[in-house]
């Protein structure tokens, strides 16, 4: 490794900043495509019906229409997958969630497409629904599939966990809610689909996972994948939401048939019923503990609310049973965690995948125990944080992961000290509240889990980036663009990312689980040492000479007789014989099996982690229950900050949504029976309402991680809320339970801010 | 029906339905996909953000027809096409303030707007001025400092 | 957006006309008129565009009273020096709406047409005493707003007729006066609860006038009598405030509804009238030193 490094670890300017400050950035919806049509999609207003009829021939024979789809329609596959095959592009007999797809009318404007919806003759016969998981598997629930709600159940125990809770000093035990929050892309979800003359397939996607659009789309067409192209337009955002093909399917079957170009658009409220949501969660925890605040044991009952379609549900409970114990060495754990499907708008991927409703629980039972004993809840903290040497409770080894917790621990103490000296605004009661959190990185073990990253030296002396995985906005072209940089002596500028394109780009993945910067950036430094070898022997054939004469410096090959051979001269001349300069590597996440313990079910463990931990200060008003965040100090190791100020980016987008997932966000049904599904309802944080937010990044070098990198997408959401749930009783003495915390349980918890001292 | 106004300094006769929003008309009549559909067209998001007679307003909640006459500025007006940026367009990209950039259009005429009436803001001004226009991705901190660096800058400038 | 006729009169008695011969339904900022035309809950077949009758966008001083163009936008209201320091109350009111694209669009004319229990400006119009003055067919005619306001989004406007200013009077001095509203974030709030205050002091400091108006909290913005009865004569402070705070009670009648439940709504007025009067009467004093 190089002594210093030239672009990792500087803020780069993103490439694309220029664009989308102009506006000139397109988007799907910004895409020019001459007579392109429009499809409507008709969804379900119920939660649970059967569809008894459904009678398209007036929407077909009226003059507007173009197309109408159904699922009778439908050439190949009924049902397409994230991990099980469960969800129909187009509802088959039932539909099991208001704002399921129905069925597809493809007209000449938007407009008329909506309108003629009402042409669709669809009768339904209503069923009972179920909207609780803890409900959904009583006996005599309704079942939304036909092999009973319970979807997926993790069942684990390590250690004595009756043992420990019977050799406790002190026994706590709580329930938990976390409600279901919406990703809240400010770009809804759209594709654009182009049926070409040759019966293949374009697709220009907002999407996280082109190459597995790809797949389900070829699916449900009953086309081979390679007659479908899928392209990334610029992404607006995704956060979990766009990790599904359910926009790519319906716009490919739109286009199939109305043999054109058709744009599907969602409008913000089919945003809300129609794609991954968070997980909503119930959480009964016990703990088992000694008086001196260690930790003996936990027993955790968790219920997740899968909704109605299994998504990505089953890997979010792993990574949500996994993270029951937070970032803590606990020797006794028996947890058991039970997916349950419900007829809700289904949920997802979203960041943190199942992070944030574990930590909530875990971190407020660690200021409870903290409370109880009278302790320090750092001190509770520091006593039971990993160490180097620990293993998780799954068996996994933690050593390099967690060689940061120290510092963690004493930027928090600051933070926390120097937040504390802040005096209270006149009759307002102001509370400090830490977290400590894990984030588990890549995909678990023994799910397939490499990018692919591909590198072109140009004739004009740049670099192209072909990688298979999306920027969704959150900076990671600019971070690859610097790690391929770096490991060719480039500076960033001369490097940049080719648009994703499934005709050229190898498959990256899925852009999730805060596995990019950490895999792409090892595909492209091993791609990079190929290329740098192919251009060496590119170069001996020019100049008549053997490789190992040759040296490669900074974009130029030095000849023994001390001329040089810029790079972009030779893929000059290999482009004049048809040739490319480039090279292709595949980086995986390794799951060695002796570090690896291999009794889990598929994506069980993970075997690398992050840690971080905030601090919140708040400002109560004791009279009214409103909560004023008034400062985060988030503390992050990240490995390597390849760019400084994408990851702080990341962290600061991280900490506001936590912060609406703590006090503003919330999907419920109305009075009216309906879902909230707008913006005017669901309350996003705006500039008013996120403070300052201070990042201190530690670098502990990953060792497997490009220049020590390690993964940031996620992490900022899981300790946020709890961070501020503590610095709420910090601050009243109220322990709040569910989420969003409102005033009304501020100020009608029995706790109930005392009138006079806070209890310290 | 024709409504004429004028849009980046360039007067502009658009036959349409009067009833039509300002910001399909923008997008769909006159190709300045810039300004962004993020709420349903409800004005509750401000990706639709343009200036009207110089004050921001969100472009789903005004019908063309009422812009008759009227001076309406979208983000491709701020910097000529391939020209040097707008000091708040730069500051945004120096300070890090654009992630899907998705937002950003309608954020930065909200700080333009904000900066040609006050031009030191406090931080406090800052976020009032930007509390119309969401933003999921940055948390508002970068945009933030971006808007500060901007009103640096531009004070140097006058 | 489901499809209507917009209609653009250059002047009132061609935007009275066409409110009579369409049928139609007068646009304004569109703020809130036009998210429901677009989510189905209005379905206007015409929509008469008041915006281009700018000699109803105004702000002025007629000896003692306070004029408003019912065109005024919320913007213009926060921002007037004259509201500002005559009926502070109301700028701030007008100030707390939405963001500032909404305040550049919505109007003090819409705002009150619209008579969402949990408007902002009307609380504060409510205690300043202003009528609307109304052009209609059948010419001009005021109304105070209790006679305005019938229930949630209901008012006693006429076929055809439009609100064309609103007059209250400057209030005397020695007087203050505040706002007070409850959201569930900081931006784009719409009120949980809102209260509006006005305090005029006799010359021993005493309450001489006391008004107090609650939204958010009721079918429509509305006065408390029974709060202002506790007022009536009281020296002001602390006692007298939680006095009529608790006598607010009888005027509210709050429901349950996404932003809170009705027994939320009920314990924080009390906090929110207390507040008022404090502000206000902090305002009072202030006002009443050379």
């Amino acid at each position: 490794m190089k002594p210093e490094l030239g672009t990792v670890g500087r803020s780069e300017p993103r490439k694309d900043a220029r664009e989308k400050v102009t506006g000139a950035a397109r988007y799907v919806a910004d895409l020019e495509a001459e007579g392109a049509l429009w499809a409507a999609v008709l969804r379900s207003p119920h939660h649970s019906a059967r569809i008894v009829s459904l009678g398209t021939e007036r929407a077909r024979r009226a003059p507007e229409v173009v197309a109408v789809v159904t699922s009778a329609d439908v050439p190949g596959q009924k049902r397409y997958a994230a991990i099980l095959a469960d969800q129909p592009a187009l509802a088959v007999d039932v539909v099991r969630h208001k704002g399921e797809p129905v069925a597809l009318l493809v007209a000449r404007t938007r407009e008329a497409a909506r309108s003629a919806l009402g042409l669709l003759e669809v009768e339904y016969q209503e069923l009972p629904a179920v909207l609780d998981p803890v409900a959904a598997l009583e006996p005599g629930a309704p079942p939304v599939h036909e092999n009973g709600n319970l979807l997926t159940r993790y069942q684990f125990t390590t250690g004595d966990p009756d043992a420990a809770f019977a050799g406790a000093e002190v026994v706590l035990e709580e329930t938990f809610r976390v409600q279901r929050v919406a990703p809240g892309a400010l770009e809804p979800e759209a594709c654009l689909a182009r049926w070409e003359g040759d019966g293949s397939l374009t697709l220009w996607v907002s999407s996280q996972k082109p190459f597995e659009d790809r797949r389900n789309v070829a699916a449900v067409l009953g086309l081979p994948e390679e007659r479908v192209r899928i392209v990334s337009a610029v992404v607006g955002g995704a956060f979990g939401g766009k990790e599904d093909s359910g926009v790519a399917v319906l716009a490919g079957l739109a286009a199939w048939a109305a043999r054109g170009t058709v744009r599907v658009v969602n409008d913000r409220w089919e945003s809300f019923l129609a794609h991954p949501k968070r997980h909503p969660a119930v959480v009964r925890y016990r703990l088992a503990a000694l008086r001196d605040g260690t930790i003996l044991g936990v027993d955790v009952l968790g219920h997740l609310d899968k909704g109605a379609y299994a998504s990505y549900g089953p890997a979010v409970a792993g990574i949500f049973t996994e993270s029951l114990t937070g970032a803590y060495r606990i020797p006794a754990v028996r947890v058991d965690t039970r997916l349950a499907y419900t007829h809700a708008p289904f949920s997802g991927a979203m960041r943190g995948f199942g992070g944030p409703q574990a930590h909530f629980a875990v971190e407020s039972m660690v200021d409870m125990l903290a409370a109880r004993l009278e302790l320090d809840p750092l001190e509770v903290r520091r006593r039971n944080a990993v160490r180097p040497g620990d293993r998780h409770y799954t068996g996994v080894p933690l050593d390099s992961s967690a060689r940061s917790m120290e510092r963690i621990l004493a930027e928090l103490e600051r933070a926390r000290k120097r937040l504390r000296l802040r005096e209270a605004g006149p009759g307002r009661r102001a509370g400090v509240g830490v977290s400590l959190a894990v984030q588990s990185m890549g995909l678990g073990a023994h799910v397939p889990d490499d990018s692919t990253a591909r590198l072109e030296w140009l004739p004009d002396g740049r670099v192209v980036i072909l990688a298979g995985s999306p920027d969704l906005g959150q900076g990671l072209a600019v971070a690859t663009e610097q790690l391929a940089a770096e490991a060719l002596g480039l500076p960033a500028a001369r490097v940049f990312t080719a648009p994703l394109d499934t005709r050229r780009s190898p498959d990256g993945g899925v852009t999730c689980a805060s596995r990019m910067t950490y895999l792409t950036g090892n595909a492209l430094r091993a791609a990079a040492a190929r290329l740098e070898a192919r251009l060496l022997e590119g170069a001996a054939e020019l100049a008549g000479r053997e490789v190992a004469e040759l040296r490669y410096q900074a974009g130029e090959v030095l000849l023994p007789d001390g001329r040089r051979l810029a790079a972009g001269a030779v893929a000059s001349r290999l482009a004049e014989r048809g040739a490319r300069l480039a090279a292709e590597a595949v980086a995986s996440f390794a799951y060695p099996p002796e570090r690896t313990p291999q009794e889990y079910p598929v994506g069980i463990p993970h075997v690398l982690h992050v840690f971080c931990g905030q601090v919140a200060r708040v400002e109560v008003d004791p009279e009214l229950g409103t909560v004023e965040v008034t400062d985060v100090v988030a503390v992050h190791d990240v490995g390597k900050a390849v760019n400084p100020a994408a990851v702080e980016g990341q962290i600061e987008g991280g900490v506001a949504q936590g912060l609406g997932y703590a006090l503003s966000e919330d999907m419920p049904l109305k009075a009216s029976g309906e879902w909230v599904d707008g913006f005017a309802e669901y309350l996003l944080p705006t500039a008013r309402d996120v403070p300052r937010i201070e990042c201190v990044l530690l670098e502990e070098a990953e060792a497997s991680g490009p220049w020590g990198a390690k993964g940031v997408g996620e992490m900022g959401v899981a300790p946020t809320a709890p961070a501020v749930a503590n610095a709420i009783f910090d601050a009243v003495g109220v322990r709040l339970t569910r989420l969003p915390a409102s005033p009304e349980a501020i100020l009608s918890s029995p706790g109930g801010p005392p009138p006079g001292e806070r209890p310290r | 029906m024709t409504v004429s106004f004028a849009v980046n300094g360039r007067e502009v006769q658009i036959a349409c339905d009067p009833g039509r929003t300002l910001l399909e008309v923008l997008r769909e009549e006159l190709s300045l996909t810039g300004a962004k559909d993020g709420c349903g067209g409800e004005g509750e998001c401000g990706a639709c953000t343009v200036l009207l007679d110089g004050e921001p307003v969100n472009a789903c909640l005004v019908l063309v027809g009422q812009v008759e006459g009227r001076r309406v500025e979208t983000i491709e007006g701020l910097a000529p096409p391939g020209g040097e940026l707008h000091p708040i367009q730069r500051a945004f990209v120096e300070a890090g303030a654009v992630q899907c950039g998705y937002c950003t259009p309608g954020a930065v005429l909200a700080a333009r707007a904000l900066l040609s009436r006050e031009p030191d803001p406090s931080e406090e001004q800052i976020r009032e001025a930007l509390a119309g226009n969401l933003c999921r991705c940055t948390g508002y901190a970068k945009m933030v400092d971006a808007v500060r660096r901007a009103a640096r800058e531009l004070g140097r400038e006058a | 957006m489901p499809s209507f006729q917009l209609h653009s009169p250059s002047d009132l008695a061609e935007l009275t006309r066409l409110l009579l011969e369409t049928e139609g339904t007068v646009l304004a900022g569109g703020t809130d008129l036009l998210p429901r035309v677009r989510r189905g809950r209005l379905c206007p077949a015409h929509l008469v565009d008041a915006g281009r009758l700018r000699e109803l966008r105004f702000v002025r001083r007629e000896g003692p009273e306070v004029v408003l163009g019912a065109l005024s936008t919320h913007a213009d209201l926060s921002s007037s020096p004259l509201v500002r320091e005559l009926a502070p109350a109301l700028s701030e009111a007008c100030a707390s709406v939405g963001c500032p694209q909404t305040r550049n669009r919505g109007t003090l004319g819409g705002n009150i047409a619209n008579a969402s229990p949990a408007a902002d400006g009307l609380p504060p119009l409510l205690v300043l005493e202003a009528t609307a003055e109304l052009r209609g067919p059948g010419g001009a005619r005021a109304v105070t707003l209790p006679e305005l306001l019938l229930g949630p989004g209901r008012t006693s406007l006429r076929p055809a007729e439009i609100i064309e200013r609103v007059r209250f009077p400057a209030p005397p001095a020695p007087s203050g006066q505040a706002f007070q509203k409850l959201g569930r974030r900081n931006g784009m709030a719409i009120a949980v609860a809102s209260v509006a205050a006005l305090l005029v002091l006799d010359e021993r400091g005493r309450i001489r006038t006391a008004r107090l108006a609650l939204g958010s909290l009721a079918p429509t913005a509305r006065r408390s009598p029974a709060a202002e009865e506790a007022l009536r004569g009281a020296e002001p402070g602390e006692a007298a405030f939680r006095r009529a705070a608790a006598a607010a009670q009888a005027d509210a009648e709050p429901i349950d509804d996404l932003r809170a439940s009705a027994a939320h709504r009920r314990r924080v007025l009390e906090v929110l009238v207390r507040r008022a009067l404090e502000r206000s009467l902090d305002r009072a004093a202030r006002g009443r030193r050379p």
